[in-house]
């Protein structure tokens, strides 16, 4: 079913497009984004695997390798790191699966998951920043100043874009 | 089959995170001590790169105009204040200019080549910016087949940036000075204060919240006062001396009475950067 679908070039082409995404929104808006008391970070490229993982259905897309390689991009070109998004990305597709064969995924469960997915990614981010020196923040500074406004930030897009996304995997189908 | 698949995920999510821990320390001792990234990884963030530009350029194109209109809502107030200063500006130009043909006079006569003022540069755009709050970090277009060399300073309008932290062939990463990780802002400075005397001192550190850079243990009697211009001093390696930071803004005891720390406003606005100038020493 896959290999006969659009999907098969749709899905990392719109990958590769969020990634960037990510890049552009934060350079143009970065006066907006990144102030020291409230930095938001947009995570379009975990959106569109989330958003795959949500409409799949019983097309089986190899999600979790696109995961690591839109990771291993991220970590060369964006940070210079090589070793931290390449394994959390996956690790969070893993995650929504185990989550969604509990709750049947719509548009509110969708965004609980989306809740916690980003939860997981800023955290072990920071963990991983924190152990390689990049950052001293204080724990409760982190939450305050950057996971509370990331969460705010991209909660808002997946409201945005949620239905935008659906349509257009539903198109690639 | 259930009880071994679980052992197994445990096995495999232990691996991971060995080989995560591994990966990160590698990486950061190549980013510290090698000039240049990896071959490989410098071909992959070349190819990232160009494909980005299909991206990013279409973007920035964007922003820029919709800027451009809302500037041109203040243009007419703009416009008489900056016709006061281009008045002043023609003056100091011209003797500039005289004064730096006189310099270049005199080097000739004591057979002085290149003294650490002289620099070339390097204009660049910025493509992209690093979409974590961890690391201040944009991409620019130019890299080391345009001569930019790790480490070098990065300017952007009247003041300093930050500096060149990774080079690949056709674009590099800057770290901004606001980043506060423990190599981006370490700039070799000084501060020729009021009554003619020169402190030299090293940049240590960004103040987030009141968006000033510090500057810690300067042990020196000279008295620094507000406004005092704080310029780099080209010691110790690559970068040129008379880079324009910023303006002393508080100078305060330390917390332990010894030396005095130094808030300084940089002179540039750091959030929005579009194109950047690389300063190339001659060596």
């Amino acid at each position: 079913m896959y290999r006969l679908s659009k999907l098969r070039f749709g899905f990392p082409i719109g990958l590769l497009l969020m990634l960037f995404l990510d890049g552009s929104i934060s350079q143009i808006f970065s006066a907006h984004l990144f102030r020291p008391s409230a930095t938001m970070v947009s995570h379009l490229v975990v959106l569109w695997l989330i958003a795959a993982v949500l409409f799949e259905d019983q097309y089986d897309i190899p999600i979790a390798r696109w995961a690591a390689a839109a990771g291993a991009i991220f970590d060369l070109y964006y940070t210079g790191i090589f070793g931290v998004y390449v394994f959390i990305f996956p690790l969070v597709v893993y995650l929504t699966r185990l989550l969604v064969a509990y709750i049947s995924p719509n548009f509110l469960s969708g965004l609980l998951i989306y809740f916690i997915d980003i939860t997981v990614v800023e955290t072990l981010g920071y963990l991983a920043s924190r152990m390689v020196h990049l950052t001293s923040m204080a724990g409760s500074t982190f939450l305050v100043t950057t996971l509370g406004p990331t969460l705010a930030l991209n909660l808002a897009l997946f409201v945005v874009l949620y239905f935008p996304i659906r349509w257009v995997y539903n198109w690639l189908k | 089959m259930q009880k071994f698949s679980f052992n197994r995920r445990l096995v495999i999510i232990i691996v991971c995170l060995i080989v995560s821990f591994a990966l990160m320390t590698v990486s950061v001792a190549v980013r510290n001590k090698r000039s240049t990234p990896p071959l490989i990884q410098q071909f992959g963030n070349d190819i990232v790169g160009l494909t980005d530009r299909i991206v990013a350029l279409p973007a920035n194109g964007l922003s820029g105009s919709v800027s451009s209109i809302s500037e041109l809502l203040n243009t007419y107030q703009e416009n008489q204040q900056l016709k006061k200063q281009v008045s002043e500006l023609a003056q100091t130009k011209v003797r500039d200019q005289t004064l730096a043909k006189e310099n270049k006079q005199l080097k000739q006569q004591v057979k002085l080549n290149d003294s650490l003022t002289d620099y070339s540069a390097i204009s660049a755009a910025v493509i992209t910016r690093t979409p974590s709050s961890w690391q201040n970090q944009v991409v620019i277009n130019k890299g080391s087949s345009a001569g930019v060399v790790k480490n070098m300073p990065v300017m952007s309008g009247s003041g300093l940036v930050g500096r060149i932290a990774e080079v690949n062939k056709t674009n590099s990463k800057v770290e901004l000075i606001t980043d506060n990780n423990d190599s981006a802002n370490r700039f070799a400075v000084q501060i020729t204060t009021k009554s003619g005397k020169t402190v030299n001192g090293v940049l240590s550190g960004f103040n987030a919240d009141s968006g000033q850079i510090t500057m810690n243990n300067i042990t020196t009697k000279a008295k620094i006062s507000k406004g005092d211009k704080v310029v780099t001093s080209g010691l110790g390696g690559v970068t040129p001396k008379g880079l324009y930071v910023g303006q002393v803004a508080k100078a305060s005891g330390d917390d332990y009475g010894l030396s005095t720390k130094l808030y300084i406003t940089p002179a540039t606005d750091l959030s929005d950067l579009n194109i950047v100038t690389v300063a190339v020493t001659k060596q």
